[in-house]
């Protein structure tokens, strides 16, 4: 045992007594400025540091730097090779040849084989483990090893999004040989993926210190230990940021990132992403009729909710898809028209004094500004003459009252997409047999299902381009604005934009 | 010995007490946790579950059987050491709070003690300067403090000292860079273990804002009920005894009147460290503070019902545990009690 006494420790004790500490903050501010190490204030933690375990989003990017996925996604949301070099997605959509890199190693120094990749797909799914990776490759029947460096996925009906799954949430590479030598439990705690960042510490709801993999296949980040203070309270994020003990945070109030944004040494952005904000409407009580889905529609004024909620960043939707994935109609506008609302309304037999009546459920906390938005809406809708009960929810109620069947006619959503593949957003948020969308009308559901199985990716992104503005001119769906991310960074700390939100300490660098 | 055997004879009685109350807790924690239109089942799976999935897992976690037998079950279980699995960390629940219990065990005792330090020095400010303007002033602040809770005093001191001043961190228990040991999961004691005094400092260092936010936010009670106390204590005949025996009056004061003064004082403690024991949830939340307020705040967002039954079950534990440390702190200070 030894006891580290030194000049600092006295300056300590002494700044203790004094309750000023001016003398400790020193040196946590000393250790940011080190051009070694980037400190990040991010807004949750890993639900476990087992990959396959959960699907949450917000944690993608964490996981990220520690493991790799099979392939990976550029800045602008492309698929690109990554631990896949070569990968083709048969006509039929039932297999797929693939190959992988052979100079690839495991945080241990084991090496990367076909053998990994068969073990986190398909054997670790049937050992019986409860991985939410089960659920996106139920029809992965099996991976045939031809070498050591290719295989072929096999499906049991087609696949269609298999590349992007593989770039998706949950698609992370583990290592075999460590997982059944340790077990999962060992694992969750000290995990070893074959990412450009080693996990060395970890503690739950607080802090995740990450040291560059120097034997990482790819290209080297630059800094050498990532600190991720995980902060939830968006103040305290704020304050972190602001004050110099961190080096780069996300998802503060927009005004705030406004603020902090004119503050010397720091730079802010407001980053629109992969993150739909909609409405998920029922195809029966209140909206039974198409007139009031649609008056409901024509009657919001999205780009004033983007001005008023997030500084005008928030780009306005048509469509269910983001602007540049490949599902997005870049030139359809429903257009905003609140007299167009009320003569639908009118013509539908709607008046004064029999007005058409819905409630709409929104969450309070989910996502930025989500119940100021639904409030907004209430009043939006009350000027064209619906009448609108408003009822907050939890997030975490959400699957089970739509599964069943108790949400409300329209429920304010918000939907993540990193992949921006039209499946993930219109085909999950109105395919009727999975649990996203409340709409369960047979006429959109029965062609949604007929592309799920669609293996020509034209025609399959055709269709869903078609699909998704029949949704929107039914008043299947109305989408409202294109969620976004704010940013807040120390000037001279570089980062790599994503399409998706993605913050990847990998990325940064400074100058 | 006497006092020691009649503390024994308290313990086997407050335990014994205590065993039905912790059963009628986990009872009503677990029928309300049922009743909440939250199907843990669902939970415990991904969104894109099909509907036969769910009930697949709700049969496997015998959440189609009567509620007595799901409680009965769970009971078993429980006499056996296991709370649960959580449902949204899929890790057991023991050991998650095994993991952040001692954060913040470790943070109530010393915001315990700042909110002693400062109840029982205002407390006594606020009776030695009884019947003068600042008694008013003291009495003005109090209320002040009473009527803000810890969340906002959490806010404001960051604010104040964390952003404004820059002389304290306010994020997580140790700055990066620092090692963190890892012995009994109480920071500042395992720091001292492995000789690492900086790690001792940094740590402590952390503490003093949700410390602060923790105890100014309890102490005007104490203040209050100290200052009454003393007021009644200073009615009795004792206090003019010593007057006449010419004690100056700080003396009497801290020898006769703080004595008697401070049981109910005590009480009031016992109570509140239960209070802060909940209090710890935002707190948390807002420092960073990897303890199990913060662990309870994503069980309640994630409906993670074993997690929420396990913390609430140790909740009680604290609480009672509290309670009997509090009835044993009366016997040794309070010899009337003993000879009852």
């Amino acid at each position: 045992m030894t006891f580290e006494i030194d000049r600092r420790n006295l300056l300590q004790m002494l700044g203790l007594a004094a309750v000023s500490g001016s003398v400790l903050s020193q040196a946590t501010i000393a250790f940011a400025a080190d051009t070694d190490n980037v400190t990040i204030g991010w807004p949750s933690d890993v639900p476990s540091w087992d990959p396959n375990l959960r699907f949450v989003p917000d944690a993608q990017p964490l996981f990220k730097m520690v493991f790799d996925q099979p392939l990976d996604q550029s800045p602008d949301l492309k698929l690109i090779g990554n631990l896949i070099t070569k990968w083709e997605l048969k006509p039929d959509g039932m297999t797929m040849p693939f190959e992988i890199r052979s100079d690839v190693k495991f945080h241990n120094g084991d090496p990367m084989t076909m053998e990994d990749f068969k073990y986190t797909f398909v054997d670790r799914i049937k050992s019986g483990l409860k991985l939410d990776i089960a659920n996106s490759w139920r029809t992965l029947t099996d991976i045939e090893i031809l070498s050591p460096t290719s295989g072929v996925m096999k499906f049991s009906a087609p696949t269609p999004t298999a590349p992007q799954w593989l770039a998706f949430l949950g698609s992370y590479l583990v290592p075999k040989k460590y997982i059944e030598s340790v077990g999962p439990e060992e694992f969750a705690k000290k995990p070893v993926g074959t990412g450009p960042y080693k996990l060395v510490d970890y503690q739950m709801n607080s802090r995740i210190v990450l040291e560059r993999n120097d034997a990482y296949f790819g290209t080297k980040p630059k800094i050498k230990r990532v600190t991720i203070d995980i902060i939830k309270d968006p103040s305290a994020r704020t304050a972190a940021i602001q004050s110099g003990q961190v080096d780069l945070t996300v998802n503060i109030p927009v005004r705030e990132a406004e603020r902090l944004g004119k503050t010397e040494g720091l730079t802010a952005e407001i980053n629109p992403f992969t993150r739909l904000i909609l409405l998920q409407m029922r195809n029966d009580k209140g909206f039974t009729d198409m007139a009031v889905r649609l008056a409901a529609h024509h009657a919001i004024d999205k780009a004033a909710l983007s001005k008023a909620f997030y500084g005008g960043a928030a780009v306005p939707l048509s469509v269910p898809a983001t602007p540049g994935t490949p599902g997005y109609l870049p030139d359809y506008k429903f257009a905003y028209d609140p007299e167009l609302s009320k003569k639908l309304l009118a013509d539908a037999g709607y008046t004064a004094d029999k007005p058409a009546t819905f409630t709409l459920a929104a969450t309070n906390g989910q996502f930025p500004s989500d119940f100021d938005i639904a409030r907004a809406l209430v009043q939006m809708w009350q000027k064209v003459g619906l009448k609108v009960e408003l009822q907050q929810i939890e997030y975490s109620k959400y699957f089970e009252l739509n599964r069943g069947g108790q949400l409300p006619e329209a429920t304010l959503y918000s939907f993540d997409n990193a992949t921006g593949d039209p499946e993930i957003f219109s085909g999950y948020l109105m395919n009727p047999k999975m649990p996203f969308g409340a709409w369960k009308g047979p006429e959109i559901g029965d062609k949604i299902l007929k592309l799920f199985v669609e293996p020509v990716y034209e025609k399959r992104i055709a269709g869903y381009k078609a699909v998704a503005q029949e949704a929107v001119e039914t008043g299947a769906n109305i989408p409202i604005l294109q969620s976004v991310q704010t940013l807040v960074r120390k000037k001279s700390l570089n980062y790599v934009k994503y399409g998706n939100a993605w913050v990847l300490g990998s990325t940064m660098s400074w100058s | 010995m006497r006092m020691f055997a009649t503390i024994a004879k308290l313990l086997v009685k407050r335990v014994l007490t205590a065993i039905p109350i912790l059963l009628l807790v986990s009872a009503l924690l677990f029928c309300i946790l049922r009743i909440l239109p939250v199907d843990p089942a669902a939970m415990s799976l991904p969104p894109n579950a099909t509907v036969q999935e769910v009930e697949a897992m709700r049969t496997e976690m015998g959440l189609n059987l009567p509620l007595y037998q799901q409680y009965g079950i769970w009971l078993n279980k429980l006499f056996h050491g296991d709370i649960g699995r959580s449902i949204h960390f899929r890790q057991n629940v023991t050991s998650l709070i095994g993991s952040t219990l001692p954060a913040t065990v470790e943070l109530a005792l010393i915001a315990m003690v700042v909110a002693t330090v400062f109840g029982l020095a205002g407390g006594l400010f606020l009776f030695y300067v009884r019947g003068t303007r600042a008694e008013a002033v003291m009495d003005f602040i109090s209320i002040l403090l009473l009527s803000l809770p810890e969340f906002l005093w959490s806010l404001f001191l960051l604010l104040i000292f964390g952003v404004f001043f820059e002389v304290l961190p306010f994020t997580g228990r140790l700055s990066p860079g620092f090692e963190r040991p890892v012995v009994t999961g109480f920071l500042l004691l395992d720091s001292l273990i492995t000789g690492k005094l900086s790690t001792f400092f940094n740590a402590l260092e952390h503490m003093i804002l949700p410390c602060l936010a923790l105890g100014i936010a309890l102490s005007p009670s104490l203040m209050r009920v100290l200052r009454s106390s003393l007021l009644d204590a200073y009615q009795d005949d004792y206090i003019q005894q010593a007057r006449l025996r010419g004690l100056s009056e700080k003396r009497i004061l801290i020898r006769h009147g703080l004595k008697n003064a401070i049981l109910p004082t005590l009480s009031l403690m016992g109570v509140q460290f239960g209070f802060l024991f909940g209090g710890t949830l935002l707190v948390e939340i807002i420092y960073s503070y990897p303890g199990m307020g913060n662990l309870m705040v994503d069980a309640i967002r994630n409906a993670d019902l074993p997690i929420i039954q396990g913390a609430g079950l140790t909740y009680c534990i604290a609480v009672l545990v509290i309670s009997i440390v509090v009835d044993s702190l009366y016997l040794i200070l309070n010899p009337k009690l003993r000879v009852r």
